[in-house]
């Protein structure tokens, strides 16, 4: 895993682009994510399975990985088992 | 929708709806828009809770989706110099620059047009401001709510005098959408020039400028005479001086707008269509000239007749009639008009949290018949490495301005 470059979902068809994070294993669906996709890489595991959006930044708790969704999937990401969550704008209150 | 724009590309520094809105329309007709978007917060837009006094989700937020769909957002730090590099690079690429910072901001960070020119003089600078580009409120901003409404005198138009004072806008983004075409009509224009002539033109749209070309009829006409029109109270009858002009209520409390402005033509099958064809032949109304000087009497028979029959009836009904007329709709009843729908007034784009498809409003011009076909907002930051790497910027440099906070 290098920032740069993109990863691929072994089980949907999630793709992500890794903008932070250096040698970290991170999964989708379950299961690690690879460079090349195999043609059966078996099937999303039901605990990571609520889906990756395009163009959404996702990251974990201690910042050292983001990766920036850039094709959708079934599969949801995680770093050693536990979900990444979505990176908000931190926008300012405002009201008509 | 034919791609007229395609392979322009606009670099939009500028928050809100009014200059954005611009980007987003030259965003449907296919140019490639980059949005600069604050690093950490995004586009100021996309922290608003409510919308006149209506929860927005932030997730699914018209004030973000309206001004934005079809661009790509890439976050940079204006105030560092460094990202300040990045929008000249940027620049570089770029066929318009679009901008509503003002002018003292424009100078201080150094990206007003001779800064902007410096490293590509072929650029079209396009600003939208609150006053205008000139004078001595030039660096005075505003919103629609103020420059548009407020100061314009249109607030005062719109009120009727009896009222304790001036109503307010009522619609969010009202005068920004309507002068965010103005922008992206001017752009067009500008782009129109540069191709035949070469030259590159600074472009202008305040949102006064906007509010005194709609409401230029009555301002010249003021000029002229001294004194301008204002609204009535609202009132079921005719306008004085014509009875086939007015609001008139239906029996369960509906509108129906007449605005027949001239008459004569129509008095027979107006008086028909209202079930009252033996009108036509009182002589108090027989004619363009008696209707007009019997408007009052002519508006009682009317408003009686307007009275008797609930709202889908006229609605219905009045569908034949020669005279022009409207039902007085709300914007929600618009939202399924099949006459809106059957113009493509409507178009969907994905929703940014994977939910239900979200309904967008359509820009009002339209090429060829065709329906806007685009995608659906940005994240903030959604598209800056993927902008900067197509631009050939390597990895190292991108992470190095990221430590530097100069992006995100």
């Amino acid at each position: 895993m290098k920032p740069g470059t993109k990863l691929k979902s072994a089980v949907c068809d999630t793709e992500v682009m890794v903008i932070r994070g250096t040698d970290a294993v991170v999964e989708c669906g379950g299961a690690p994510m690879v460079e090349e996709k195999a043609t059966d890489g078996g099937a999303v595991d039901a605990a990571f399975a609520d889906g990756t959006q395009m163009g959404k930044r996702y990251v974990d708790a201690d910042g050292t990985v983001e990766l920036l969704c850039v094709k959708p999937g079934q599969g949801s990401l995680s770093l050693g088992g536990v979900a990444l969550t979505i990176k908000e704008a931190k926008s300012l209150p405002s009201s008509d | 929708m034919t791609q007229i724009m395609k392979g322009i590309r606009v670099l939009e520094v500028a928050q809100m709806t009014f200059v954005p809105a611009a980007g987003a329309i030259l965003a449907d007709w296919g140019a490639d828009v980059i949005k600069i978007e604050h690093p950490q917060r995004g586009d100021s837009q996309r922290g608003f809770v409510n919308m006149g006094g209506i929860k927005v989700n932030p997730k699914r937020s018209p004030f973000v989706e309206h001004p934005n769909r079809g661009k790509r957002s890439v976050g940079v730090d204006i105030t560092k110099p460094e990202g300040m590099e990045v929008i000249y690079e940027l620049a570089k690429t770029a066929d318009v620059f679009l901008t509503n910072y003002l002018p003292n901001r424009r100078q201080k960070l150094k990206f007003d047009v001779e800064h902007i020119r410096a490293v590509n003089p072929n650029i079209i600078y396009a600003r939208g401001s609150a006053y205008g580009d000139k004078g001595p409120e030039r660096d005075t901003g505003g919103f629609d709510g103020t420059a548009f409404w407020n100061r314009s005198g249109i607030a005062t138009a719109m009120s009727p005098e009896e009222l304790s004072g001036p109503i307010s806008q009522g619609i969010p983004a009202f005068g920004d959408s309507i002068g965010g075409m103005n922008i992206a009509g001017g752009i067009s224009a500008a782009l129109f020039h540069r191709e035949r002539t070469g030259e590159a033109l600074e472009v202008d749209v305040s949102l006064l400028s906007t509010a005194w070309w709609a409401a230029g009829t009555s301002i010249d006409m003021g000029i002229d005479c001294g004194q301008v029109s204002r609204n009535r109270m609202p009132t079921s009858g005719g306008n004085p001086g014509n009875p086939f002009m007015g609001n008139y209520t239906t029996s369960d409390g509906g509108t129906i707008n007449m605005c027949t402005l001239t008459p004569g033509p129509h008095i027979r099958n107006v008086f028909e269509h209202l079930g009252i064809p033996e009108a036509a032949d009182d002589p108090r109304f027989a004619t363009a000239e008696s209707l007009m000087q019997n408007w009052e009497p002519a508006s009682d028979l009317i408003r009686e007749q307007f009275a008797s029959q609930s709202f889908d009836y006229w609605r219905e009904h009045l569908k034949t009639m020669s005279g022009q007329w409207a039902p007085v709709l709300d914007l929600l009843q618009i939202a399924e008009d099949e006459q809106a729908l059957a113009n493509d007034m409507l178009f969907e784009v994905e929703a940014g949290d994977g939910g239900e498809p979200i309904k967008l409003v359509r820009g009002p011009i339209q090429f060829n018949h065709e329906p806007v076909r685009t995608t659906r907002a940005p994240e903030a930051s959604e598209h800056t490495e993927i902008v900067l790497m197509e631009m050939g910027m390597e990895w190292d440099k991108i992470e190095s301005l990221k430590e530097k906070g100069a992006i995100a």
